[in-house]
């Protein structure tokens, strides 16, 4: 399956979803304009590539330092989505970086992660500034 | 397919619906309840969507104004640059009247001798043709010639004295202009320098018949920025001269004492001390007249940048200090210290 790869802009984050590796990234700050057009296909490739066969290992690597509320809410559909998968016998893993200090982002990581429960979740400081 | 984000909720809720149906038909006494369960989650859903919506408008409405307060931002400190900008623009064209003030001074001392050099080498020459005409028709007596031998004796005494005069004052101003004009480091006999840049001010001094002591440790010499100094010296004497003996009904006043008191305080510092004995600064203004646009005149053509050019070159040229000292009726008292050997600017080579 074709890889998504969207460079940030200044509302949106940088999307990296090489799926042929099963590594998948979103890095930067959303706060879209129309959360449809950003996530829609984001959302369709995620959903078409989750429901290929095979059902090889998937990483997702949350780097978001900023987003708003229907972005929140887009994030805990794919991790509805990654969770569904992941109880159906897919091997996934997320990690959740956050920024040192940044304790509303650390608390925001913490609260998805009770959602799930067949995603291996892990949260990583990273330092400020956004060096990764 | 549409993209919703509350896809999952509208889903449930739609699953929800059929099972309340299935539930009304195996138990009727459910049903009721049960969808009281539904519609409060529905009402949960429609809730969440209102909050998703109305925090994402806040997180807009923050965005634009930190948008709108940097912008204000960047205007407010590129207006503060611009007024930096005009402002030294300010200062360096009073530089530059200052400048032309000297030259007016300066050859309105000149004048002086130079019109004396002339009449008496007119007087010399009248004298000369007389005699020309009265040896050529043969009418020279001997005390002709001896009353002539005695007017270009005196003359030419006058025209060589006034002349060396002239000369000396412009060999004084030329180095006075050219220091005050290239702001170059050179080492100055500092009595000797003082003296030369009182002479621009001589004409005004003169005029209201202000007087001016100086005293200097004779052989003291500076390392220093010799323009700035003459600018300092030039600012404070047009200072009292416009403001210190000034009268009631506002007409610059006469006969006043000023006087210029250089000493070395600790070895390698300068201390120049300026007073005036005139009606002193009142109190309320004393602690703005380094302000630039500090003026008293601003209708009669005062630039309020007179002392704030003195503060400037004192603590920017000199690398020194300054301060001072005043009450109405007491006078005025500007002390100047500065390093006798200028310090190199900061990481320069």
């Amino acid at each position: 399956m074709e890889s998504l790869k969207l460079p940030a802009t200044g509302r949106t984050p940088e999307v990296d979803f090489d799926f042929a590796q099963g590594v998948l990234r979103l890095s930067g700050e959303s706060y879209p304009d129309d959360v449809a057009t950003f996530f829609g296909p984001i959302f369709a490739a995620l959903r078409g590539f989750l429901a290929e066969p095979g059902g090889h290992p998937v990483r997702f690597d949350m780097e978001l330092l900023y987003f708003n509320s229907s972005s929140a809410k887009a994030l805990m559909n794919i991790f509805q989505m990654l969770e569904t998968a992941a109880r159906d016998g897919r091997s996934i893993s997320v990690t959740w970086c956050y920024e040192e200090n940044d304790e509303s982002m650390q608390e925001l990581g913490e609260d998805f992660a009770e959602d799930l429960h067949h995603v291996a979740f892990t949260l990583k400081q990273i330092p400020a500034d956004g060096a990764s | 397919m549409t993209f919703n984000l509350f896809a999952a909720e509208e889903q449930a809720i739609e699953q929800a619906r059929l099972l309340g149906e299935r539930l009304g038909a195996a138990a009727p006494d459910l049903r009721a309840e049960f969808d009281a369960l539904v519609e409060a989650f529905q009402r949960s859903t429609r809730e969440q969507r209102r909050l998703v919506r109305v925090s994402d408008r806040l997180q807009a409405q923050l965005g634009s104004a930190n948008q709108e307060l940097e912008r204000r931002r960047q205007e407010a400190e590129s207006a503060l640059a611009d007024l930096r900008e005009a402002q030294e623009a300010m200062v360096r064209a009073e530089k530059l009247a200052s400048l032309g003030a000297l030259v007016a001074g300066v050859a309105h001392e000149i004048n002086t001798p130079v019109g004396i050099a002339v009449s008496c080498a007119s007087h010399l020459s009248d004298a000369t043709a007389r005699l020309r005409g009265r040896a050529q028709s043969g009418e020279l007596s001997k005390a002709d010639f001896s009353r002539y031998l005695t007017t270009a004796t005196d003359t030419t005494a006058l025209i060589l004295t006034n002349c060396e005069r002239a000369a000396k004052l412009i060999a004084s101003f030329k180095q006075v202009a050219v220091d005050r004009a290239s702001a170059e480091r050179r080492a100055v006999h500092l009595n000797r320098y003082i003296q030369e840049t009182l002479v621009s001010l001589e004409p005004k001094l003169r005029q209201s018949r202000h007087g001016i002591t100086v005293s200097c440790p004779d052989g003291l010499v500076v390392d220093s920025y010799p323009g700035a100094l003459s600018q300092i010296l030039t600012n404070f004497v047009m200072n009292s001269v416009t403001h210190a003996f000034v009268d009631a009904q506002g007409a610059e006043g006469q006969g006043g004492a000023l006087t210029v008191t250089v000493d070395e305080p600790e070895p390698g510092t300068v201390r120049l001390v300026y007073t005036d004995n005139g009606r002193g600064i009142p109190p309320d203004h004393l602690p703005r007249i380094f302000d630039p646009f500090f003026t008293t005149r601003r209708g009669e053509g005062g630039s309020g940048l007179g002392l704030h050019i003195v503060h400037n070159l004192a603590v920017g040229a000199l690398k020194g200090t300054i301060s001072v000292d005043s009450a109405p009726g007491q006078g005025t008292r500007f002390v100047l210290t500065f390093p006798k050997d200028t310090p190199p600017e900061d990481g320069a080579a």
